[in-house]
């Protein structure tokens, strides 16, 4: 301590100073070395944040908007690959036509409009039948149970003046596929 | 509170500035050193520096010290009054005497300091002593001490009382006391044991000599006529047995004093140093304890932890908050470094939080999603408002079209394509009915631009008519193209 204190008496003002402006480079130094990498990671952390945040805005959706979105979508499955996508809605749908006691003609696959959603094609079916409207009706309340539709793209409905009730059914719906 | 080993006190007492170091051990006291200074330009800070204190004003405030300094004010300027208030908290006695003050003394409130006293509670009534004197007197007498920052300053009147108490016998509860110096004398009323009044008188032991001469005697008469005036002023005669101390160094011209107000009818006597309990370093005569006896009656009263003193220098002087100040108001550097601590807490705190936050997320994600991706569920969320956008709800669309008719329209088709407009064809019996029912859909929640056209068959006289509409997004391409 003794030594210490005799050199640090042996410095002048200059040497004092220059030791002091050498301090504050190094420390200058150190908190640049440290400071940027702390920076890029504290940027990183934030980006990392944000997406975080976003996905959890998009999941987390409060009480009446997911009854509204339920009532719409009551169900849903994701996405299959166009094949087997293709196989799953048309047989679902032939299904809800039988149910609703429709006798369609062969439903025929079209190649859709550009898809709404990235990342997903959207593939058309066309449907035809002659049936009673209460029928339609029937079958149109059933077609949200339908867990691959995304929408009805075209609906015609023409009554036959001859036969009272009967009507002609010009349906197109749509699905994604992977 | 604190404990002090010793007090020095200075007064200008006399015409001259005395200083005196007490201390002290167990029950006595000791006179560690008396000094005072004849020159006639001696000032306090002088004198101050010539007692060993510290006068420079940069200098640091010793707060290690185990000695007090405290400063003596004459009383000269300074005016008492007694009043008696009844039984109420001490914030309502200040108001009380704050509003009498201002009534019965001639200058404006600001101009004023002062200080009050009370005394026990007696009948429901207390006794007030109130010490008033002129802020401008004050501020220059604060302006001269300041220089050797005294810890208090005190009135002169309360170290006589104090010292007649302690070392002149003073055993009485009331009683007037005399201290007498060359050209002046110092008249304290004490009541219940305390300074109650004081009033200085402009004849002193100078005035009086041993030899029986009419001049003398003329002195005398003034001296003792005075002396009945003050004692109506303090409103005490008709106290005929009312003892009259007359602090005396043991010479024979305070006897002479005595002897006149004897001869005025008052009960006076010669009040002589008892120093029992006192010592010195060096000897010390009744002269000297006499020739001191306001400072060291100073220091005796900062001793006395109970003593209830009129600070009048209250307002005006407060060394203890000046260092207070000058360590938070008056420190840019504690300030400033405050200020860069808060800041690096800030910069760390909001990194720890950013790069925590983050984690900690997704750490609660892992736990309550378990094994289901995140993305998935993100991305099925998405896909299922997409649809949730993309599904027209057509048995409503049909509900609409149907319960806007009235009886006599027959519809006939209907056609729906996303991205035209919604086309109905059918019957109607007249072009009011047509109208009407254009109208009714036209009002009709997220139906809008409603158009038709309608021809009339010759044959059945019915209204043919195709009708035209927006159906909520679904007919627009533009809003198709966004969504």
């Amino acid at each position: 301590m003794k030594v210490g204190k005799a050199m640090i008496e042996k410095l002048s003002n200059k040497d004092i100073r220059t030791l002091k402006y050498g301090a504050i480079g190094a420390v200058a130094i150190i908190l640049f070395v440290f400071g940027s990498a702390g920076h890029e990671r504290w940027t990183k952390a934030k980006a990392n944040g944000a997406v975080l945040r976003t996905k959890l805005d998009t999941i987390n959706v409060d009480k009446a908007k997911q009854a509204g979105l339920a009532s719409i979508v009551p169900v849903f499955e994701m996405p299959q690959v166009e094949e087997e996508q293709k196989f799953l809605f048309r047989d679902k749908l032939s299904e809800q036509f039988k149910k609703a006691g429709i006798k369609n003609k062969p439903l025929q696959i079209q190649a859709g409009r550009k898809s709404p959603q990235a990342g997903y094609k959207l593939l058309l079916v066309k449907c035809n039948a002659t049936c009673q409207f209460v029928q339609v009706l029937d079958f149109l309340a059933r077609l949200n149970e339908n867990p691959y539709l995304v929408g009805i793209e075209e609906l015609k409905i023409k009554c036959d003046p001859k036969k009272q009730g009967e009507v002609a059914l010009d349906l197109t719906v749509s699905t994604f596929a992977r | 509170m604190e404990i002090w080993q010793s007090i020095v006190a200075i007064v200008n007492d006399d015409n001259e500035f005395k200083g005196v170091e007490l201390r002290k051990q167990g029950g006595s006291f000791e006179i560690l050193w008396t000094r005072s200074s004849e020159e006639s330009d001696a000032d306090w800070r002088g004198f101050a520096a010539e007692c060993g204190l510290s006068v420079e004003p940069t200098a640091l405030e010793d707060s290690d010290s185990d000695r007090m300094v405290v400063a003596g004010f004459n009383t000269a300027g300074t005016i008492f009054h007694r009043t008696t208030v009844p039984a109420v908290e001490d914030k309502e006695i200040e108001s009380i005497i704050e509003l009498q003050a201002e009534t019965r003394l001639p200058l404006p409130p600001e101009q004023i300091e002062l200080a009050w006293r009370a005394d026990q509670l007696r009948d429901g009534q207390m006794g007030v002593t109130i010490a008033v004197a002129r802020k401008e007197q004050l501020q220059k007498f604060v302006g001269k001490v300041r220089c050797f920052k005294p810890a208090k300053i005190l009135l002169n009147s309360e170290g006589i009382v104090k010292i007649w108490e302690v070392f002149f016998s003073g055993n009485k509860d009331n009683a007037v006391v005399l201290s007498t110096g060359s050209h002046n004398t110092q008249v304290c009323l004490v009541e219940e044991g305390r300074l109650s009044n004081a009033v200085v008188l402009d004849i002193g032991i100078e005035d009086f000599s041993t030899e029986v001469t009419e001049e003398q005697t003329e002195t005398s008469e003034r001296f003792a006529q005075d002396m009945r005036s003050v004692l109506d002023l303090f409103g005490c005669s008709n106290q005929g047995e009312l003892p009259v101390f007359v602090l005396s160094d043991g010479s024979a011209s305070y006897v002479s004093i005595v002897s006149s107000l004897r001869l005025a009818g008052l009960n006076a006597r010669v009040a002589t140093p008892a120093l029992n309990g006192l010592m010195a370093k060096s000897e010390l005569s009744d002269e000297d304890i006499y020739r001191y006896r306001t400072p060291i009656g100073l220091a005796l009263t900062v001793f006395d932890a109970g003593a209830d003193e009129l600070n009048i220098f209250e307002r005006l002087y407060n060394p203890m908050q000046k260092v207070v100040q000058r360590h938070w108001l008056y420190a840019p550097k504690v300030t400033i470094a405050i200020a860069s601590i808060m800041l690096v807490l800030l910069i760390v705190v909001s990194y720890a939080v950013d790069i925590a936050g983050p984690n900690s997320i997704e750490k609660r994600l892992d736990a309550s999603v378990s094994d289901v991706d995140m993305n998935l569920l993100v991305k099925r969320q998405q896909l299922i408002k997409t649809v949730a956008r993309e599904r027209p709800d057509l048995l409503d669309l049909l509900k609409v079209v149907n319960e806007s008719g009235e009886r006599g329209i027959k519809l006939t088709s209907l056609s729906f394509k996303k991205g035209q407009p919604v086309s109905i064809s059918g019957e109607a019996s007249s072009n009011d009915q047509l109208s009407r029912y254009e109208k009714n859909l036209q009002n009709s929640k997220g139906i809008e631009k409603v158009n038709y056209t309608a021809n009339t068959n010759a044959k059945s006289k019915k209204i043919t008519f195709t009708m035209t509409f927006h159906y909520k997004n679904f007919s627009s391409k533009t809003t198709r193209t966004k969504s």
